[in-house]
């Protein structure tokens, strides 16, 4: 039984508005102005200047690039569900295993071709989100993140134990040379590209959903979820697609990085830093924006490559060292720091320290 | 308890043999009543009476212990908070619940994009927030942060969340608290208003003043039960109600 | 039958000592809300230090655990105070980080001391056991399950009779009331973190005795079973975690007994999400932290 409120001012503003556009893509199209294209400009620009690059760099380099724009996306993806809606997942890397293996099975076992692996494995990658998205997406806080550490860590040891399929604690080898191999070896261009590609287009993933109503609804469900619910989003649905859009994107770099590896154990796409790297990479240039967890992956990835070949077994040290006193001197990120202290001329360090202190 | 029977009821809402029970304690305890489509009910009652109670039931915030919702003759009891928002249902928060880290336009905006007749653009959204926040008069702070407002102004920002979903039915829950005089006032005239353009309201509240000026109907509770329900002067001069309000000494020295 | 009982008899000890393990983490996090991503890297830093005692200068570590307290107490007050303390107001995943970027630097740090050898502490005493019936007990895990047990009581029995017990426990309720009655929550917190480490450090000595340690996979493998630990019993419930510790102690004791190869670690984690689905203030702990007033 609908009720339409009847005339006057009040009601003019209550009766539901012409339907004038439909989707996030028109909406987005429709709300630019010049003024504030820039930031597509920008990223078509980088994304060209990217391609480009592949021509005049050294093969080192261009490693080096191939696994920044991995960890673009994987930052992006992890923004999604622990940066706007909140909900901070310490158990990414369960998608990236999955993906991996997915993509490795169905081509060693089944000699599939990688462009048919790749979809199931996203897919297997998404499912799995659902199935463990409902239950988990329930609790909160740390609760949520010691959970789905759990679920990767629980599903890494499956993997490990499901010997003849995975080949399991001795690991999987795609075949990519001679007849044996359904599809052929990219090589370090093609992988170059590849990874390119998924990093633009989980930039622009991410971009499209923070200004559409998606986007709002995550961040309500962030801020207050009592309030969400009582303005009419759907709580549970919002949580369990940001958790499966996060999870496609991370499980899609899963196989691309099982065939750029050919050869690997469970340990090594179940490993947790990938997930600790994620999460710091995002907290430190800023969640719940997109260009922080931009600015933070490739910022963090030169680093931690720097510091490696730099200083070898202090290296890890140092990182440590570094994450401790970022954190503590820049808890909103770095990115929103400077943003902050470019808006309001205020610079001063020690003040941000004061910020969060007892 | 009645065995629920699907009555067609012309009521907006309908409240049935509600209970809700926490642990040992029944916060709310056989409670029946309806409201008829433009009506303004209020309910009041001291402290822990359960009126907010009542307000978590009816929006599916809280699951009854026994009884039944019905909106529109439709039975919603027990169904999550956003189906029930979807049945043109809105209601503000007793401790407001701003999204802090929007502005108050794009909180505004959330309602209109999630309510009822969406908006379907993030732009459309936003345009009918600036109409509600003129509507209720916090327009100038379009651009500010929540937590920057006065407790008056975020009432109303409280308020025009609530309104921006389009709700047929309005449940507010203590409004008015700490509002100076002609805040109240003011208030007041904006509730006359919104019903005026057909919306039915239920308003919990606590300063009298208010609230006889403003109900048609007022409901006392008292312990989680019904005191009294019916015209403001009925009620006042209840004496059950005024022993509830004021102790039975005062009742006694009244009658004496 | 006596191997389901020596297996049962084995859980039933390392599960104290596991206990033990997670009482101080649970601890820290029922009260401060702060999940030490670097508890099982302290405890490690325990066991080296009873480890130099040993080689250097022949102490039993048994003598060295005071010695192992006292000085992770200091490191963990001041790691709080100095540290910690600076992002409590911040979103949870920030400390979350903070105490991992802190255990990646003690982790190394161990590292270059003493490089990732696995390490033990002999003692002429811990290998050997006893027999009750079929089953074999050994002194060491036996001394050191009855030394968590008396460890736990101890904690249990100074934060409800004591007036710091007190003081803990109000901070850990409601921060802001416990201020305006002129607790001190900034010295509280580095207290509590102190005791946390003190008790990890002592941990890690008892399972040096009783095995080996290293500092790469040790520290993560400690702090994993205290996570699973906690939830378990319940957050900041001292005995809780005793009784989380033998649950996850029997659990792995008998699962390696009936199940095959490395599903073991996967009943750890089955255990932890089944516990946070179904009863996140775990199996016997009360959800007595939820509607904190944070000042």
């Amino acid at each position: 039984m609908t009720q339409k409120p009847s005339a006057g001012p009040v009601a003019e503003v209550l009766q539901g508005r012409s339907r004038s556009t439909q989707g996030m893509f028109g909406d987005w199209i429709r709300s630019r102005t010049p003024a504030n294209s820039w930031p597509v400009v920008a990223g078509f620009a980088v994304f060209a200047a990217m391609l480009g690059l592949q021509q005049l760099i050294v093969p080192g380099t261009q490693r080096l690039l191939t696994s920044v724009f991995l960890f673009v996306a994987l930052a992006q993806a992890w923004n999604i569900i622990g940066g706007y809606t909140g909900y901070a997942s310490f158990g990414q890397v369960a998608f990236f295993g999955l993906g991996a293996y997915t993509v490795a099975v169905l081509m060693n076992n089944y000699h599939v071709s990688f462009w048919v692996a790749l979809p199931v494995a996203v897919v297997v990658g998404v499912l799995f989100a659902v199935v463990i998205g409902v239950p988990l997406l329930r609790l909160r806080g740390h609760y949520f993140a010691i959970a789905t550490l759990g679920a990767a860590e629980g599903a890494r040891e499956v993997v490990n134990n499901m010997t003849s399929v995975t080949g399991g604690g001795g690991g999987i080898t795609i075949p990519t040379f001679g007849s044996e191999a359904p599809t052929p070896y990219f090589g370090k261009p093609g992988f170059y590209l590849a990874f390119l590609v998924l990093a633009a287009v989980s930039v622009a993933v991410a971009a499209l959903i923070a200004r559409s109503r998606f986007g709002y609804a995550m961040v309500a469900v962030h801020e207050d979820e009592d309030a969400a619910g009582a303005v009419g989003i759907n709580t549970t649905v919002v949580k369990v697609i940001a958790f499966a859009v996060s999870a496609a994107i991370v499980a899609c770099a899963g196989a691309f990085y099982a065939f750029q590896q050919i050869e690997f154990y469970p340990t090594d796409v179940f490993d947790a830093s990938f997930t600790v790297l994620m999460v710091i990479m995002v907290v430190i240039g800023g969640s719940g924006s997109v260009v922080g967890p931009l600015a933070g992956a490739v910022g963090l990835e030169l680093l931690s490559q720097f510091l490696r070949v730099n200083l070898g077994s202090f290296n890890q040290l140092i990182f440590g060292a570094i994450i401790v006193l970022v954190v503590v001197f820049f808890p909103q990120g770095v990115v929103i720091y400077l943003r902050d202290a470019w808006r309001t001329r205020q610079f001063s360090i020690l003040d941000n320290v004061r910020r969060y202190r007892l | 308890m009645i065995a629920p029977v699907e009555v067609p009821s012309a009521a907006v809402l309908e409240v049935r043999h509600l209970a809700k029970r926490f642990g040992g304690l029944w916060a709310l305890r056989d409670v029946s009543f309806s409201v008829s489509e433009g009506e303004i009910l209020g309910v009041i009652g001291p402290n822990g009476a359960g009126k907010s109670t009542l307000v978590n039931l009816i929006t599916g915030h809280l699951r009854p212990t026994t009884g039944q919702v019905l909106i529109g003759g439709r039975d919603v009891t027990g169904l999550r908070p956003w189906v029930i928002a979807h049945d043109r249902v809105a209601r503000t928060f007793q401790i407001v619940k701003p999204f802090r880290g929007l502005t108050v336009r794009e909180n505004v905006a959330i309602g209109a994009m999630h309510g009822n007749e969406r908006d379907r653009s993030v732009r459309d959204a936003l345009t009918t927030a600036d109409e509600l926040l003129d509507l209720v008069g916090i327009a100038k702070h379009a651009n500010a942060t929540p937590t920057q407002l006065s407790v008056a102004d975020a009432r109303r920002l409280e308020l025009a969340k609530a309104l921006a979903t389009r709700p047929r039915l309005l449940l507010i829950d203590e409004v008015m608290a700490g509002l100076r005089h002609h805040e109240i006032e003011s208030a007041v005239e904006l509730i006359h208003r919104l019903r005026d353009s057909g919306i039915t309201i239920v308003a919990v509240e606590h300063v009298m003043k208010a609230i006889v000026s403003v109900s048609d109907r007022i409901l006392v509770l008292h312990h989680g039960s019904i005191l009294a329900l019916g015209s403001p002067s009925e009620v006042l001069a209840d004496p059950r109600v005024i022993e509830a309000y004021l102790g039975h000494r005062y009742l006694d020295r009244r009658s004496s | 039958m006596s191997q389901f009982l020596q297996a049962a008899a084995y859980g039933v000890v390392q599960g104290g000592l596991l206990g033990l393990v997670a009482v101080g983490f649970s601890l820290v996090w029922g009260i401060m809300n702060v999940v030490n991503f670097s508890h099982g890297a302290l405890a490690v830093t325990g066991a080296y230090i009873a480890w130099i005692l040993n080689i250097r200068f022949g102490v039993d570590p048994f003598l060295a655990i005071p010695v192992v307290a006292v000085a992770l107490f200091a490191f963990g007050y001041v790691l709080q105070r100095g540290l910690i303390n600076l992002v409590i107001n911040a979103p949870i995943f920030l400390t979350l980080l903070l105490t991992f970027g802190l255990n990646l630097v003690i982790l190394n740090g161990l590292q270059l001391l003493f490089t990732a050898d696995d390490r033990t502490i002999d003692t002429s005493y811990a290998s050997q056991s006893f027999a009750i019936g079929a089953v074999n007990v050994p002194y060491g895990r036996l001394a050191a399950c009855f030394l968590a047990l008396g460890i736990t009581v101890a904690l249990a029995l100074m934060m409800s009779r004591t007036r710091l017990g007190h003081a803990i426990g109000a901070t850990g309720m409601d921060r802001g009331a416990a201020r305006l009655m002129g607790i001190r929550a900034r010295h509280i917190y580095a207290v509590t973190f102190g005791i946390a480490a003190a008790l990890a450090g002592v941990a890690g000595t008892m399972i040096a005795t009783v095995g080996s340690f290293n500092p790469t996979t040790t520290p993560g493998q400690l702090t994993l079973d205290a996570f699973v630990i906690s939830v378990l019993g319940g957050l900041g419930n001292m005995y809780g975690a005793l009784v989380g510790g033998l649950v996850l102690g029997i659990a792995e004791s008998l699962g390696g007994l009936l199940l095959t190869g490395t599903w073991v670690n996967a009943i750890a984690m089955a255990v932890l999400i089944i516990t946070l689905v179904i009863r996140p203030s775990g199996l016997i702990g009360k959800a007595m932290y939820g509607g904190r007033v944070e000042v």
